[in-house]
């Protein structure tokens, strides 16, 4: 017991070092607080720029800092187990969720004003007869199919689980 | 050594090379890069919508008011001397007078940030330049902070004071085309090459380059907002936002980077310089437009 806590006490600082002397220098964070991305404030007649926590911890994913290391995750090909066994109703809210899906950002759902032009509407999706293995792809990794496509890879990046992308495939199929 | 014997040395080399570069190059995807040309009218080939705004004098007015075609002006309605209300931006153009003046009693200032016989005329559309001081390329705003430093002021990168007097300084370039050369080989050419391919690397939560939206979607609707060119763009910067008060190119690339949920750079960082260095050749050839606003 004692030993394996000593274990993972110098494994977490072995590892925490690697990280650090790798760390590039001119992101903008906080490094001692939990979600260490920061954003900027301007300040009215002040010759100093102040910085505010942002709501969430972007430090997972690559920047574009010349000394970032971090490798972007590579496409990645899955399989659906059937049944989908998806909720239709979760999905959609999904869909619309800001720090989810926000698929509306780019395409046009049923009844929602505002809608994305980027990708194509997702209007009477039922009548495509897509496969939800097909469907569950494009939003888990649509480099799958597109290397140069401008949708987020939800499923490899670990923006959705894999049952949010199942109840998602469930809400377009359910779309005549 | 036997034929067989030869290709398996170059095998294992080729997989040594293989390793080296994996180590200290992490995989990355790049969008498909796009044939630039370092001036403004090189919209001409990438969006087409130049030709709508290239006479910042004479934009038409009905567009404007478009929903459908006001994306097509690049905004360049919002600049002077299509825009003569009084704005935010007016305020910082006096604030930045104020601290310029009192930092140049004698002349130092003006000539640290690379004023020709005390002159800021033409100044702001030379820059970013390489300045032989820092040994690097600088934008205007990482010279302010840093011959600002030398007079015993704190003018941080990004600031409200340090982009009041950028906009003062750009002031005396008003109408002058941006004019900077990433032909000819040196650093500035060298940071735009790095700043090109910077523009086309994907990254972030979202897997999301520049490129994606500012050559991909331009002219689309992302939910209420439009993307537009990258082109012609630099000429307005720093500008008044209400959001912002007033904000630097650099701090624009980090909202963009925020937006699209990338980790933010610090303003300076060479990679945000490279950036700066690639969206104002872009601008070439297109006038300095301040006191500017956009929403
Ligand atoms: C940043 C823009 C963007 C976002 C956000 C986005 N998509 Fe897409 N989507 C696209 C584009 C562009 C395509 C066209 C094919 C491609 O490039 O992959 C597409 C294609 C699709 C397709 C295939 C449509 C067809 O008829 O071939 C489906 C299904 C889809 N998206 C669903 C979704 C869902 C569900 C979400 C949210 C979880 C989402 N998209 C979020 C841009 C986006
Ligand atoms: C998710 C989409 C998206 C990404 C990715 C993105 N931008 Fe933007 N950007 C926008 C939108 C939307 C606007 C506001 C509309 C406009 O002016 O195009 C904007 C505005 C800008 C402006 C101000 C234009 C002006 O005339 O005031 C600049 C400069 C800019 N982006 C540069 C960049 C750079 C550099 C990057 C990469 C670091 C980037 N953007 C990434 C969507 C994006």
């Amino acid at each position: 017991m004692r030993i394996s806590r000593v274990m993972v006490w110098l494994s977490a600082v072995f590892s925490m070092s690697a990280v650090s002397s790798e760390w590039p220098t001119d992101l903008a964070v906080s490094p001692s607080a939990v979600n260490m991305t920061l954003q900027p404030k301007v300040v009215v007649n002040s010759g100093r720029l102040e910085w505010a926590p942002f709501k969430r911890d972007l430090t997972r994913w690559p920047s574009l800092s010349h000394a970032d290391k971090q490798p972007t995750p590579k496409p990645r090909k899955v399989m659906l187990e059937e049944p989908l066994n998806g909720d239709p109703i979760r999905g959609r809210e999904l869909a619309l969720a800001r720090e989810k899906g926000y698929c509306i950002v780019c395409h046009e759902l049923p009844g929602e004003a505002w809608p994305g032009t980027v990708g194509a509407r997702v209007l009477n999706f039922k009548q495509h007869n897509y496969s939800n293995e097909l469907v569950f792809q494009q939003i888990f990794d649509s480099r799958a199919f597109n290397p140069n496509s401008v949708m987020p890879p939800y499923g490899t990046f670990g923006i959705l689980n894999e049952q949010e992308i199942r109840d998602l495939v469930a809400y377009l199929q359910s779309l005549d | 050594m036997k034929l067989p014997q030869i290709l398996l040395t170059l095998f294992f080399s080729a997989c040594w090379v293989g390793v080296a570069q994996a180590v200290d190059a992490p995989y990355r995807e790049y969008d498909q890069m796009e044939d630039y040309l370092p001036h403004v009218k090189g919209d001409m080939r990438l969006s087409g919508s130049y030709r709508h705004w290239k006479d910042p004098a004479n934009l038409d007015w009905r567009m404007a008011g478009s929903p459908e075609d006001n994306w097509k002006l690049n905004w360049k309605f919002m600049d002077p001397p299509f825009n003569a209300s009084v704005h935010g931006g007016h305020f910082a153009l006096d604030r930045g007078e104020s601290i310029f003046k009192e930092l140049n009693k004698k002349g130092r200032f003006a000539a640290c940030l690379g004023a020709r016989k005390g002159s800021l005329k033409g100044l702001r559309a030379r820059y970013p330049m390489y300045r032989p001081e820092l040994k690097h390329v600088a934008g205007m705003e990482e010279m302010i902070e840093h011959c600002g430093a030398k007079e015993g002021r704190v003018l941080q990168n990004g600031s409200y004071d340090n982009s009041a007097i950028s906009v003062y300084v750009a002031s005396h370039s008003n109408g002058m085309p941006i004019n900077i050369n990433v032909t000819s080989s040196g650093p500035l050419k060298a940071s735009y090459e790095r700043g090109r391919k910077l523009f086309h690397t994907r990254a972030g939560r979202f897997n999301l380059a520049c490129s994606s939206c500012h050559t991909k979607q331009i002219g689309l609707n992302l939910r209420g907002t439009v993307v537009t060119t990258p082109y012609g763009d630099a000429a307005h910067f720093p500008v008044y936002r209400t959001r912002y008060q007033l904000q630097s190119l650099q701090l624009r690339f980090a909202e963009c980077n925020l937006d699209a949920r990338t980790q933010p750079l610090l303003p300076s960082s060479r990679a945000y310089t490279d950036l700066e260095v690639f969206i104002t050749a872009l601008t070439n050839g297109y006038p300095v437009s301040v006191p500017s606003e956009r929403d």
